[in-house]
């Protein structure tokens, strides 16, 4: 049993240690008997053979970089989703999938298009710890964000609602986009790493688009559920003090 | 008249503060407020030395000082860090005669790019020394691009850039700017040719996205470097460390004067040769810089030494969010010749804001502790599974490596056995926790 992961842009989109997010769904692949192959790729990717597509965060002219290619790597990107292949893209990296991305000064840089959502830069930055409601799993997710852009035109949001944070459009607001397997959020980081139950999730889709048999129970990993209760206490714990 | 009535306020609540104990933001906040365009107004010295980077200001503009200061210059500075525009007015007005001039022969500012931008619409300075763009505290200050964009615009033409010529972000403020010298480390015992670390931000060129190519690196992404596709390079430095043997602790600047290291890592060697360039452009002469440089113990203690039970401990300040902080001190540790225990603290992030974000720990090259003399290590604080986590990646064998809740236990443990030499790794926000369970030595 193989999955072929393909982590997009590593050098450049990999500003918040977003390359644990594909190390820690490799451990978790491992340990239920299922090779990884990974794959790293940039403007020269070939994403006719990938499962599952990841690209993290950078920073905004980094992001200019990966827009320049995304028109004609958008074709390559469609066909996979269409085939099956789960995406997952985080931090500004989640607006690289939208129609376009405009810069405050109002430049605009067409995006991969997979979505209708379109993203307008903003002069401020807004870093936020985030505890988020989410439409696919009961638990709250928890993260960081630190994101200088509004995003309009996400219909199918991944998290319905924030207590901590900066939704797509407003503070507390829905966040992030999710349709099929085509998962994207602005929490940035190792988000896997820090809500196993996403990673599950993410277990659970793959295997069924290989269609093999989801086992009953995923494996858990030492240190990541009480990793997770810990943030998620401190995190609820700061929500209490300021409400 | 408004410059003389804000100026005596200044002095006044000053002093005021002085006797209670208050901070030294307010009464330059109402001299502000008297006089909104008093920094313009006041004469300033024919010296004014800025100093920003992500690392290593603190110590560069200690050692600034400690030069400029044994060749008889007398240097006002805000050695106590307040490097907000209403503190810096603090010490400018408080350093002036009630008609306006500030005495002293060098004003010398550490300074962060909120500064720069709010400060330097007053004034500017005369040398303007950056020291070096990473990642830090990304969760406030954003990234390094970020950090330089703020910066950019805050440069007077006038002012004389003085710049790592190893940096290539900071190279960029060179871009259409006359006034520059630039300082950087030749090819030595520690350059590598692959680069090191578990993210590389110099992969692609910071003035035009191409794949930035590397004859060496020093550490991170400091080396020689050149873009083949717009030709942005390293330059030729005015100021060279041209020999270092980071083992022997033993530097040569400029080719002739030969520098001992108190403290050997490759960000001292930075730091000692930014200070070397300012003090230079100072006028400042080498036999002086060198009798103070050789040899110089940073006053801002980040090295603590202490006993805890039958152990040495050494504690290496880092901060918590700054992965070259930490990496600096791992490489310490990774170099020591005899068997050591070292001890990590995570328990509170930032003692400044609240924040539950670990990301920066994966940034953390915590896999140079997978040596032979690293015998045990110790994890412990709030956030030790996040901890745990990162270390099972870094593939030091698991037997290795022990987890606490709190620092308290981690101490008793440390305490009840062993009696190999104690490194220990934390922030200043989690520091005390330990240092106050521990015999200290002067
Ligand atoms: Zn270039």
């Amino acid at each position: 049993m193989k999955v072929t992961i393909l982590h997009l842009y590593p050098d450049v989109m990999n500003l918040y240690g977003e390359y644990a997010n594909v190390a820690v769904l490799c451990r978790h692949l491992e340990a239920l008997g299922v090779e990884a192959d990974v794959q790293t790729a940039g403007e020269d990717a070939d994403f006719s053979t990938a499962d599952f597509i990841y690209m993290g965060a950078g920073t905004e002219r980094k992001q200019k970089y990966v827009l320049a290619a995304a028109p004609r790597q958008a074709e390559g990107l469609r066909s996979a989703v269409e085939r099956g292949a789960a995406v997952l893209f985080t931090g500004n990296a989640m607006e690289t999938l939208g129609a376009s991305v405009s810069s405050a000064a109002g430049k605009v840089w067409p995006g991969y298009a997979l979505a209708d959502f379109t993203t307008v830069e903003t002069e401020k930055r807004s870093p936020a710890d985030v505890v988020a409601v989410s439409t696919l799993w009961e638990a709250p997710a928890v993260g960081f964000m630190n994101k200088c852009s509004v995003t309009r035109g996400a219909a199918t949001p991944l998290f319905s609602e924030l207590s901590l944070g900066f939704g797509n459009e407003e503070e507390h607001g829905a966040e992030g986009y999710v349709s099929g397997n085509v998962f994207a959020t602005h929490i940035t980081g190792p988000i896997l790493v820090k809500n196993p139950d996403f990673t599950d999730l993410l277990i659970r889709r793959l295997f069924a688009r290989k269609n093999w048999t989801v086992p009953e129970r995923l494996p858990v990993l030492p240190h990541e559920r009480e990793a997770y209760a810990v943030t998620l206490r401190e995190l609820r714990g700061r929500i209490g003090r300021e409400g | 008249m408004r410059m003389f009535l804000a100026i005596v306020v200044c002095k006044l609540l000053r002093f005021v503060g002085r006797l209670v104990g208050k901070g030294s933001s307010l009464p330059g906040q109402y001299a502000l407020k008297i006089c909104p365009d008093i920094l313009q107004k006041v004469k300033l010295p024919s010296y004014i030395i800025a100093v920003t980077g992500s690392n290593g200001k603190t110590s560069t503009v200690e050692m600034i000082a400690a030069i400029l200061r044994k060749s008889g210059k007398t240097v006002v500075y805000n050695e106590e860090g307040s490097n907000q525009i209403e503190g810096v007015a603090t010490l400018i007005l408080c350093n002036s005669s009630l008609g306006g001039k500030m005495r002293g022969d060098v004003l010398l500012l550490e300074s962060d790019e909120r500064y720069a931008r709010l400060s330097f619409r007053w004034f500017h300075p005369t040398h303007f020394v950056i020291t070096n763009l990473y990642r830090d505290q990304l969760t406030r200050n954003g990234h390094p691009e970020w950090v330089y964009d703020a910066i950019a615009p805050a440069i007077h033409p006038d002012t004389t850039l003085v710049l790592n010529a190893d940096d290539p972000l900071v190279s960029c403020f060179a871009r259409g700017h006359e006034k520059v010298k630039w300082f950087g480390v030749d090819r030595c015992s520690i350059s590598t040719e692959e680069h090191h670390g578990v993210y590389h931000d110099g992969a692609r060129c910071p003035a035009c996205g191409g794949a930035m190519e590397y004859e060496f690196y020093h550490y991170e992404h400091i080396g020689r470097y050149r873009c083949p596709a717009c030709g942005h390079h390293r330059q030729d430095a005015d100021f060279s460390v041209t020999s270092l043997d980071l083992e022997a602790g033993k530097l040569t600047i400029g080719g002739e004067t030969e520098i001992s290291l108190a403290f050997r890592s490759i960000y001292n060697v930075y730091n000692i040769l930014a200070a070397w360039s300012a003090g230079s452009l100072a006028g400042v002469d080498r036999e002086t810089m060198a009798s103070v440089i050789n040899n110089y113990i940073l006053k801002n203690g980040r090295m603590v030494q202490f006993t805890l039970g039958r152990r040495h401990g050494t504690l290496l300040t880092s901060k918590h969010e700054n992965s070259v902080a930490y990496d600096t001190n791992l490489s310490y540790i990774r170099a020591a010749k005899t068997p050591c225990t070292a001890l990590i603290i995570v328990d509170s992030i930032s003692r400044k804001y609240f924040t539950g974000e670990t990301s920066w720990l994966w940034d953390i090259d915590f896999g140079l502790l997978n040596c032979g003399e690293v015998k045990q290590v110790i994890l412990c604080g709030r956030y030790v599974n996040d901890l745990a986590l990162r270390f099972d990646y870094t593939g030091i064998p698991a037997e290795k490596i022990v987890c606490y809740d709190t620092v308290a236990q981690a101490a008793a443990a440390l305490r009840e056995s062993g009696n190999e030499e104690l490194y220990v790794v934390t922030c200043f926000s989690d520091r005390d926790k330990l240092l106050n369970l521990v015999q200290r030595e002067q």
